[in-house]
């Protein structure tokens, strides 16, 4: 029994989507957690705790934007393809550019965000705008990891 | 007969060129992991720098930014795979091996980015936990040390680039 083209094009969209749950999930512990330390000691930073540990979710949100492309745009193109060949095992390739991005820059958005976290009762909460800064730098590895997975699809004129 | 039927599902699932694709997926990935590893691990030790001394915000930011560069020889090495590798891969007398061999050489950029970046990532999260101290002088000596560890993943692409050349891909 063969795996055909469409469904390896699929099995990779959802490991795109995976890296990005996975880092989102890790992320958000790790910042989860020093907010609950913060929280025990000074209730009142409550809104900048969960503005904190709510951005490495975006890594799951980004995850799924690729899912779409892959599921809406690069399997109906495989379909109509005369000979796919090994354009289902390319687009694997690629979405491991996409779930490497999204895992890593999830956790790192964590202990980024759980720095920032720690330091807010020392800062009386004025941290908050420079930890957003500095968790900027890393969410915009995940942008990137997005932005290449597309170029290297058309690349390869699946998009 | 089996031999040509495994062929057969071999060619199914990847080519040549969706090999060489995978290298250079992989090569991008480890820069792409190394980069926000390293930019972590900078940026985590920024914010503890920054609630000591919110003067230090510029410094923290340029020395933070630093480990993005990884991602950039990564999507060298991928758009080389894609642009002159792939194209090359089909004419040469053993396809399959040759598509290997690029994903060798994918995973020995891809780790040269990696660690390099995260160890970059860390020599400048030294760097920044001295900016209050020195009131921002050890940044010039803080990049000049980053350099260092930033020549090993060009020393990466280079040497990928110089293997698929002896391997007549490039």
């Amino acid at each position: 029994m063969t795996i055909g083209a469409e469904s390896l094009a699929a099995v990779g969209g959802a490991v795109a989507l995976a890296g990005g749950l996975g880092g989102a999930a890790i992320g958000m512990a790790i910042a989860g957690y020093k907010g609950v330390a913060t929280l025990a000691e000074q209730p009142q930073y409550l809104r900048s705790v969960i503005i904190l540990a709510a951005i490495p979710m975006s890594c799951g949100l980004y995850g799924l934007i690729v899912l779409i492309i892959i599921l809406t745009v690069v399997v109906p193109k495989i379909a109509a393809m005369p000979d796919p060949g090994g354009s289902g095992f390319a687009v694997v390739a690629c979405s491991v550019i996409a779930a490497c991005a999204f895992a890593f820059s999830g956790i790192s958005l964590g202990s980024v965000c759980g720095s920032g976290i720690s330091s807010l009762i020392k800062t009386r909460g004025q941290i908050l705008t420079n930890a957003l800064v500095l968790a900027v730098f890393v969410e915009l590895i995940a942008v990137l990891g997005v932005v290449f997975t597309i170029l290297a699809l058309t690349m390869l004129g699946l998009m | 007969m089996s031999q040509s039927k495994e062929e057969l599902k071999a060619k199914m699932i990847a080519d040549p060129s969706s090999l060489a694709t995978l290298g250079g997926g992989i090569a991008l990935a480890g820069g792409l992991l190394g980069s926000s590893w390293g930019i972590g691990l900078a940026a985590s030790a920024g914010i503890a720098t920054i609630s000591q001394d919110h003067r230090q915000l510029k410094n923290v930011i340029i020395l933070a930014a630093i480990p993005m560069s990884q991602t950039l020889y990564g999507l060298i090495i991928l758009i080389i795979t894609l642009r002159v590798v792939a194209p090359k891969i089909v004419a040469m007398p053993d396809p399959v091996g040759s598509g290997l061999a690029v994903v060798a050489l994918g995973v020995m950029a891809a780790v040269a980015f990696a660690t390099s970046a995260a160890y970059k990532g860390s020599v400048l999260a030294s760097g920044i936990a001295f900016l209050p101290k020195t009131r921002g002088r050890i940044l010039t000596n803080c990049l000049m040390l980053a350099v260092f560890v930033e020549l090993i993943a060009v020393l990466g692409v280079v040497f990928t680039i110089l293997a698929l050349s002896m391997l007549g891909l490039m």
